[in-house]
């Protein structure tokens, strides 16, 4: 069976992540955080994405041995920013990936509403999820558009005149984007968005034995590593 | 029961009254239609009906508007929520939720139903209009008709008395308007009352049970069905309306299929072509195409059968999956083909109509005749933003005249016009196509095809292949 995690456990192993950086644990304790993330992709039956971050980051470290030791000046600087700095922020990039690729729109909203935080903010941080689709979709039509008018719209283009390529993107963007928003809300109101009094979620949320496990698990190595053992 | 009583509405800074001293009477369990030109009134009324006006579109009311017991100005828009059901005309931008269940979920989400009674609703809804094999997708993945059909059935989630649909089929193609028509009717045969506000007329002939004809905010006519159906063709046009009938005209269209190309020299050409945007999952194959300057082709089929992605690869913006093209280079198309896009907002980027029409243009000497002849000249100082929807179209095609494009291609020109506002679009093509032009219209149009394009071609949907 697939793995199902509660978002408030995802949540949490996400603030976990961030401890790494916060408290710039050691590297054992980093790589012993990011195995039981990187295994929480395979329990999930993402077995892509987990095999594509197991190969960063394995990568990442095994430069830090193999590479770091044996160079010199510049190309030293370059590559210990490259193997270090991002490294460090890949438990986060993980956990957030495995949260944001495994958690429907109605898990989170759900979660959120049992962790009790308040409408005011769970409907704009909807809203902005929604919206990501729709401003993607607009972005190639205004693509498409400028092509027609013979506006380059490419990368280089916005390398070489940037503020007017994003003049040209921009302006039809905004357009739209207030149409659409005063069309959402339009709708959105009809369907009670603004009730008052408590809104319920369609899905069920539990807590678990595996959601123990895994939060149990991901504190393990913090415990271990501020008691002195790693 | 619905009561509006002497009610005029004023939408701010307006003189001129959007709805002026309109009375009438609704029943339980009754189908109206509203009816009449762009900006007859017909949907400010249905805002009045559903709550939205005054409480969101900000306005004056005067007289009264009472909808099962609510009277809009004095009623919250919550205290609506329970009662009133509402569709729009857009599919892309009613939608609240990124998956269909979710959305269908959302209404009884928002009145605070336990978690068990909404799972149950919204398997009972699916079941009854028969669309499990929507649920759980994502919205962004189906077609118009779909989402249309979602957003009836979440109007439906909290057993409304009263429908309100404005325009709900003006994106459709002909399938998804039936399938729309049956969920419509099924609700009516429950008792629910439905008020439609619509252009497109044919379709509602059989649930219809009152015609109620708007001209400058005020309630001209009305008809029960029986004596609306009556009217002939004639009659209905010349009161700006859609015709109620439109066998003829899709008889007209389908005969078009087998008209020959107008001239003998193609300027675009296509041979045994199969298109899509991924080499696996080719979307459509055409065996033969050509046009030639100086006509005007209709590009029909169901809705998703291909249509716009064929359009996309003749203009050059997509590269052809396999088969031989005249040019062959999408450059050499692209630099010869213009898309008015359905949503024209997309592709205005100026601050002024003239340095809109000038923007990339290759012959700007000809800027002042264009502006002329396509009504445009009053408007060249003004911002774009602040046109209406026709004035922007046509600021569109004078950029593409302008530019020296001999290819047009019109997407859904039409969807959401009146007869009045159809025939001046259509007046348009005729112009493009006097202007040496070859014009390509993408419709659903029945009307638009059989009246005016040289030719129809019809995606048949045998030739289309499992790419989407």
């Amino acid at each position: 069976m697939k793995l199902r995690l509660d978002p408030r456990t995802k949540l949490f192993l996400l603030l976990l992540s961030n401890m790494t950086l916060f408290f710039h644990v050691n590297l054992i304790t980093e790589v012993i955080l990011v195995s039981i993330l990187l295994s929480l992709f395979f329990f999930s039956g993402r077995y892509k994405s987990g095999i594509r971050m197991t190969l960063i980051y394995g990568f990442m470290v095994s430069a830090e041995f193999l590479i770091i030791p044996y160079t010199e000046g510049v190309f030293l600087n370059f590559i210990a920013m490259f193997s270090v700095g991002i490294r460090m922020m890949l438990p986060c990039v993980i956990s957030g990936a495995y949260a944001f690729s495994t958690t429907t729109v109605g898990e989170m909203v759900c979660g959120l509403r049992k962790i009790k935080v308040p409408e005011c903010i769970i409907v704009p941080s909807v809203t902005i999820i929604r919206f990501f689709p729709t401003i993607a979709e607009d972005y190639r039509q205004i693509k498409n558009a400028m092509a027609f008018r013979g506006i380059a719209s490419g990368k280089l283009a916005l390398l070489r005149n940037p503020a007017q390529s994003l003049e040209y993107i921009l302006m039809p963007l905004l357009m739209n984007s207030n149409n659409v928003a005063q069309d959402l809300s339009v709708a959105a109101m009809t369907k009670g968005i603004s009730m008052p009094g408590i809104h319920t979620s369609m899905t069920e949320l539990r807590m678990t034995a595996a959601d123990g496990c895994c939060m149990l698990a991901g504190v393990m190595p913090f415990a271990l590593y501020f008691g002195g053992v790693l | 029961m619905i009561e509006v009583s002497k009610a005029s509405f004023y939408y701010p800074n307006t003189d001129e009254g959007a709805l002026n001293d309109v009375s009438l009477q609704i029943n339980s369990g009754e189908c109206v239609v509203l009816c009449g030109k762009s900006g007859c009134g017909k949907t400010t009324l249905t805002r009045l009906l559903n709550g939205l006006a005054p409480s969101f579109f900000d306005g004056k009311l005067d007289g009264m508007c009472q909808s099962f017991g609510l009277c809009a100005g004095e009623a919250a828009i919550e205290e609506y929520v329970p009662i009133v059901g509402s569709v729009f005309q857009n599919p892309k931008t009613q939608h609240f939720n990124i998956d269909t269940t979710a959305e269908l979920a959302f209404p009884c989400e928002n009145m605070g139903m336990n978690s068990t009674d909404i799972q149950e609703r919204v398997r009972s809804c699916a079941n009854e209009f028969a669309m499990e094999h929507l649920m759980d997708r994502s919205i962004f993945k189906l077609s118009g008709g779909e989402k249309q059909k979602i957003a009836f059935a979440t109007a439906c989630m909290l057993q409304p008395k009263l429908l309100v649909l404005d325009e709900p089929t003006s994106n459709l193609d002909y399938k998804a308007i039936q399938e729309l028509h049956d969920m419509i009717a099924k609700k009516k045969s429950e008792g629910i009352t439905i008020v439609i506000a619509e252009h497109r007329l044919a379709w509602l002939a059989d649930i219809a049970d009152r015609f109620c004809y708007f001209a400058s905010g005020e309630l001209q006519r009305q008809w029960n069905a029986t004596e609306f159906l009556k009217l002939s063709n004639e009659e209905m046009q010349k009161m700006g309306l859609r015709p109620m009938d439109i066998t003829s005209y899709r008889k007209r269209a389908k005969e078009k299929t087998k008209s020959e190309m107008l001239g003998s020299i193609p300027l675009m050409s296509a041979e045994h072509l199969l298109v899509g945007y991924e080499k696996k999952k080719p979307v459509y194959e055409i065996d033969r195409f050509a046009i030639c300057k100086g006509e005007i082709v209709g590009l029909m089929g169901s809705n998703g059968v291909g249509k716009s992605t064929f359009a996309k690869t003749l203009c050059g913006l997509q590269k052809p999956i396999a088969g031989t093209m005249e040019p062959v280079k999408e450059k050499e198309r692209l630099k010869k083909s213009f898309m008015v896009m359905q949503d024209v907002n997309y592709q205005l980027f100026s601050d002024s109509v003239r340095e809109e029409v000038l923007l990339g243009a290759n012959r700007p000497e000809l800027c002042e005749a264009v502006l002329e002849a396509l009504g445009l000249t009053e408007f060249a100082d003004r911002h774009p933003i602040s046109l209406s929807g026709g004035q922007k179209q046509r600021v569109a095609i004078a950029s593409a005249m302008l530019s020296g494009k001999e290819l047009i291609v019109l997407d859904e020109p039409t969807s959401g016009l009146d007869y009045y506002h159809m025939t001046q679009v259509a007046h348009l093509l005729n112009q493009l196509k006097e202007w040496g032009a070859a014009v390509l219209v993408i419709t659903h149009d029945e009307e638009l095809a059989a009246g005016w394009c040289d030719r129809v071609i019809y995606l048949e949907d045998k030739g289309k292949k499992n790419g989407i």
